[in-house]
């Protein structure tokens, strides 16, 4: 049993050698260490011989059985490599793993995110409305009534005479203080369309609006909470200013330029030389639409704000051509 | 509105620089949104003194010049037909360069030599004339710079008017505002005129029939005109605000508007019949030419000027043809009216005519200016033309404006801006912007506007003129404590995101297409005439065909997007959008807007690496998508259940997805027709779309923790033939069904379909794992319920255990 044994242990390692494949290493270790292996065989002979022949066996059998054991674990960690075939010191820890695919948010929807994590950073709430509006909740109660001038702001979509695309997400503030009470403090981040196609605007885009009313909010607290948000948005160092303009549902009214992102001030094309770049329009709510919502004037004030989304985005990431925002191209997405 | 720094400074004193006007502008709420230099280029260009002027020898139309040009005389070939002895015009000399680039040479025209050329006004950029040379008045030196004669350089600024703000379409209106940021003075223009005609009463009359639409009719007349051109001074401004130069009458009338704001029309006197003025209102169908050749239709939303007997102009917006001031005119009607600002809208909406006073008076004219305008047009038209003013105005005024009168509490102000002004500071403000302000007491004044501010009636308004006075900059910046709000957090948006962090994390990118689509789109989805994806919401206006409905369905806006890759050469597509859908609702309702998120796939779905072979995409990658996605978000045990194709999905690979009984979206593969309508015939795509709120609904669960299992699982493979038209779905549910409480998992870990088994049948595997909740489970135990399974599947769809 001793010359079998050794001649099994001769042949085992003979054989181990020259394995190059997972496959045949586990079809060794079956053949000699499994439940029915060759060497597992002899082991449950060993309690059938005399007992004075016993320890000797064992001990031989145990010793052959590390051996195999050991040598198996060897050979193993040398097929380990990524392709079978090469030892350990050869693996090419260079090869790409195997990656999954990965895929993109739309520039947009990051822009978007960004903007609502930091207005519900300071305490704002989400809502979202209808694309598609009455008049009243788009023009009407925002003090844009019928045959007025301030219309021409904004190239209208029309499904009915009274139904329209929303050409801004403002009717969200007529829609949020109708249904409540202050304090209001919302923003609401949506699709919006206008009549306007060309190299510089797309008929659909996206905006986000806020509304903040409650007991006595100022001018400065609106220039306090946008001031926060663009240097929470474009960097702590971005100047910033208030400027003078006109909304039918503000008053006083402001539009926010920052420092231009491109040139810092100096003056380019993006900037039309001025050194200054619109990315909001703001102001305190106007009375006239506190009077659609039943709210008072005298108690309560407040300001809304809204921002056109592509534009953040082209500041954001240098994009020059706002068309490519709804080509959907994958050389465009995949770099976002 | 445009107008030049040198036309500004006629009004108000400017002593700094163009750009920090400019600034200066732009923070008052007047935008400059563009600013350009005139007279840039022109530092070849001196004075030259014309000499002597004979015919060319060989050349019928030119002549030859002597010019004193300072330095040297020179001979200079000219087609001009105003040279003369004496003209003083601008002279480039050879080696010189025009402001266009172009070099001048000595050359040769027709034998004879020509040192330098005399200029026209549109080659120096001043005004579109080229009817001959520049005339300069008299006073420069030959040789002088010409940039210096003319106090170059000058600058054009493009001031964007809110619409609050027609008081600011006019340079004087401009200037105000100038006078007021920088404390300087405001010039008001001499408006002085000898009257020397007859007096107006026995010339005319103006009648106003509808005294709501024209509440002031102001009409001067002037007499024995002599038309001609304008003035250089008077084209040159004209130029740099967009008007065209006609002659100096209309010239004159046009300018006063640009001045002052107030539009002005100017009649022949000659051709109005019974020589007088009657305001009505149009009757419907009544046509009528305006001045620019337009025969158009009006109706009783247009009011008319009419002379004795007919129409002469459109109130507020255009001429009348056969009224118009031409060559011949010798007296002149000039109006100064007032229209109501939605009854010129209207009109000029119905009509689509747009025109530089009917953009002011839908804004408001300034009815109180209406008289000094008028007499500014008078003087400035006896001055130009030689005429005689008639004695006096006829001033017809049924409807006198009063100034609003203005409660104006300092201590509101403050609180709504967040600063502390004085009641004095605000007074000042107040006054300089040229408003009434009587103190009431000391927290309160009473403030009466002028007339040209027609924007502001309230409180707020004037709030906002102080705040814009004493300037946004200077107000303190603070932060508000911010209370929540009641509503708000909507479940979508916080959806959104989580879905689009699975979905780009399976390997999909987000798009966005249009939400609108085209009419016949859901014709290219093959949507039969009942289907509700026919019920389209239609755009009154759309911008294109392509995009004159709102969309019913995701599909078309994918496959452009799969279509636009497809031909820039992307082999895999994995796209998803997260949008709305509009489906029409009866009557005046609002659409119906569905929220979907969808997903294509499309080509490969593995590339060839080193350790994969490349594969194209299928059934069960998307499957495994919306499983992965569905599972992800906290949803388990959906069904998909094949049934009748939703348009746009191929007829053989489609199903229904449903969850807790409840549908929540449809999957498939895109038809083949589908796919050739979008030049992918080549190609196959496989699609799924999720109703978003009814997945919210099923979302309302948390989720609760399980407790581990406590007694081992025992594990059962089972592998049975069946015929190919069994859904493994059906016996898994009959497996989940008769394993009861003791069946914790089941899986398909094999499935055969092939040769061996012919083509009606195929071999599935299943691994069961079997556990109880409250003991050990005994073998026998698990073998009679594995046993009960096989049987139930064998009654149930003839399926039986593979042998071997
Ligand atoms: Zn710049």
């Amino acid at each position: 049993m001793k010359a079998q044994l050794l001649e099994l242990e001769t042949r085992a390692l003979k054989e181990i050698d020259a394995i190059a494949e997972f496959s045949e290493l586990e079809a060794f270790r079956i053949r000699y260490l499994g439940k029915k292996g060759q060497l597992t065989r002899f082991v449950k002979q060993i309690g059938r011989l005399a007992p004075e022949e016993r320890p000797a066996m064992g001990k031989l059998a145990n010793r052959i059985k590390k051996e195999l054991s050991d040598r198996f674990e060897q050979a193993k960690a040398a097929l380990d490599s990524p392709k079978a075939g090469g030892r350990a010191s050869l693996m090419d820890l260079t090869l790409p793993g195997r990656a999954p695919v990965r895929g993109h948010l739309h520039p947009i929807s990051r822009v978007i995110q960004e903007v609502c994590r930091i207005f519900s950073r300071m305490g704002f709430r989400v809502v979202k409305g209808p694309n598609v509006e009455l008049d009243y909740y788009n023009f009407e109660a925002l003090n844009i009534p019928r045959d007025h001038p301030a219309r021409d702001m904004q190239d209208t979509f029309y499904i009915t005479d009274n139904i329209v695309l929303r050409t801004h997400t403002s009717p969200m503030q007529v829609r949020v203080m109708e249904s409540q009470k202050p304090p209001v403090s919302i923003i609401a981040p949506g699709k919006v369309y206008r009549r306007d196609s060309d190299v510089s605007h797309t008929p659909m885009f996206h905006q986000v609006e806020g509304l903040l009313v409650d007991k006595g909010v100022t001018f400065g607290d609106l220039k306090g909470t946008l001031a926060s948000f663009v240097h929470q948005m474009f960097g702590n160092e971005t100047p910033l200013r208030f400027r003078p303009s006109f909304f039918p549902f503000t008053e006083p009214s402001a539009e926010v330029d920052i420092r231009c992102v491109m040139c810092k001030g100096t003056g380019c094309r993006t900037c039309s030389h001025t050194g200054w770049l619109e990315i909001l329009g703001s102001g305190m709510v106007d009375p006239e639409v506190y009077r659609f919502v039943d709210y008072d004037p005298d108690v309560y004030s407040g300001f809304a704000f809204g921002m056109g989304i592509e534009r953040i985005a082209m500041l954001k990431y240098g994009i020059d051509d706002i068309q490519l925002f709804f080509k959907n191209d994958m050389r465009f997405l995949r770099q976002f | 509105m445009k107008t030049t720094l040198s036309w500004l400074k006629e009004y108000v004193d400017i002593d700094m620089s163009a750009h920090e006007l400019a600034h200066i502008l732009t923070m008052t709420g007047l935008e400059v949104e563009g600013m350009e230099p005139v007279g840039r280029f022109l530092d070849d260009i001196i004075v030259g003194k014309i000499e002597e002027v004979r015919p060319h020898p060989r050349a019928e139309r030119l002549s030859i010049c002597t010019v004193d040009a300072g330095s040297q005389k020179v001979k200079v070939a000219c087609g001009a037909p105003n040279v003369a002895p004496g003209v003083l015009a601008p002279l480039i000399l050879p080696a010189g360069r025009l402001p266009n680039g172009t070099l001048i040479e000595e050359i040769r025209i027709r034998g004879e030599l020509s040192t330098g050329m005399l200029l026209a006004e549109d080659e120096i950029g001043l005004t579109d004339d080229h009817s001959g040379i520049m005339m300069l008045d008299p006073g420069p030196a030959p040789g002088e710079r010409l940039t210096a004669v003319l106090g170059f350089p000058d600058w054009v600024f493009d001031i964007a008017i809110t619409p609050n703000r027609p008081d600011c379409a006019s340079v004087i209106g401009i200037a105000r505002e100038i006078a007021v940021a920088t404390g300087r003075t405001l010039r008001i223009p001499d408006a002085h005129m000898d009257e020397t005609g007859p007096p107006i009463q026995e010339l005319t009359s103006v009648t106003i029939l509808d005294p709501e639409a024209c509440p002031r009719y102001a009409a001067g007349v002037i007499q024995e005109v002599t038309p001609g051109p304008s003035p250089f001074w008077m084209r040159y401004r004209l130029h740099h605000s967009e008007v065209r130069s006609i002659n100096n009458l209309v010239d004159v009338t046009n300018y006063v508007m640009l001045e002052m704001g107030q539009p002005l029309h100017a009649f022949d006197y000659d051709r109005l019949r019974e020589n007088r003025i009657v305001v009505r209102r149009a009757r419907e169908g009544e046509s009528f030419t305006t001045l620019d050749g337009q025969t158009r239709t009006m109706s009783r939303e247009n009011l008319m000027i009419c002379d004795g007997q007919r129409p002469v102009a459109l109130a507020g917006i255009m001429g009348g043809l056969n009224s118009e001031i031409f060559a011949n005119t010798r007296h002149v009607l000039i109006e100064s009216a007032c229209f109501d600002p939605v009854t010129i809208r209207r009109g000029s909406k119905r009509l689509g005519l747009s025109t530089e006073a009917s953009y002011r008076f839908e804004r408001g004219a300034d009815i109180g200016g209406a008289g000094l305008a008028l007499k500014r047009a008078l003087s400035l038209m006896s001055r130009l033309s030689g005429g005689k003013v008639a004695k006096g105005l006829i001033d017809n005024y049924p409807r006198p404006w009063t100034p609003p009168h203005i409660r104006f509490r300092t201590e509101h102000a403050n609180r709504i801006l967040g600063a502390s002004l004085s009641q004095t500071a605000v007074k000042g403000f107040l006054e300089a912007l040229g408003m009434d302000v009587r103190q009431t007491d000391d927290h309160e004044l009473m403030v009466l506007p002028p007339s040209f501010r027609v924007d502001i009636s309230r409180e707020v308004d004037l709030i906002e003129e102080v705040a814009r006075c004493y300037g946004f900059d200077r107000i303190p910046l603070t932060y508000p404590t911010i209370r929540p709000s009641e509503q708000g957090d909507a479940a979508e948006v916080f959806f959104h995101e989580q879905v689009g962090s699975i979905m780009t994390g399976l390997g999909f990118s987000e798009v966005i297409t249009y939400s609108f689509i085209s009419s016949d789109a859901v014709d290219v989805l093959r949507a039969d005439k009942e289907s509700p994806i026919r019920s389209v919401v239609r755009l009154m206006n759309p911008l294109t065909i392509d995009q004159s409905v709102l969309r019913t369905s995701l599909i078309p806006g994918l496959m452009a997007a799969v279509k636009t890759n497809v031909a820039h050469d992307q082999k895999g597509l994995r796209l998803f959008e997260w949008g709305k859908t509009f489906f029409q609702k009866a009557g005046d309702q609002l659409p119906l807007e569905t929220i979907w998120i969808a997903a294509v796939m499309a080509g490969r779905f593995q590339e060839k690496t080193w350790y994969q072979e490349e594969r194209k995409c299928d059934y069960y990658d998307i499957k495994g998508a919306a499983e992965a996605l569905l599972n992800g978000i906290g949803l388990n045990d959906m069904r998909f259940q094949k049934e009748e194709a939703h348009p746009g999905y191929d007829r053989e690979v489609f199903a229904g997805i449903y969850c807790a009984e409840r549908r929540i979206g449809r999957i498939g593969r895109i038809d083949s027709d589908v796919m050739a309508a979008y030049d992918l015939k080549d190609e196959d795509a496989y699609l799924f779309e999720l109703d978003i709120a009814s997945i919210l609904t099923l979302l309302s669960r948390t989720t609760q923790f399980q407790p581990f299992p406590r007694f081992p699982a025992v594990l059962r493979d089972l592998s049975l033939i069946v015929d190919r038209q069994i859904e493994s779905a059906r016996i898994l549910d009959i497996i989940r069904r008769e394993g009861g409480d003791f069946l914790e998992s089941v899986r398909i870990f094999d499935l055969y379909e092939g040769k061996k088994l012919g083509t009606s049948q195929k071999a599935i595997a299943f691994r069961i794992c079997y556990r109880s909740a409250h003991e050990t489970l005994e073998g026998e135990q698990v073998n009679r319920l594995h046993e009960a399974i096989i049987e139930k599947i064998h009654q149930e769809t003839g399926g039986r255990l593979r042998e071997g």
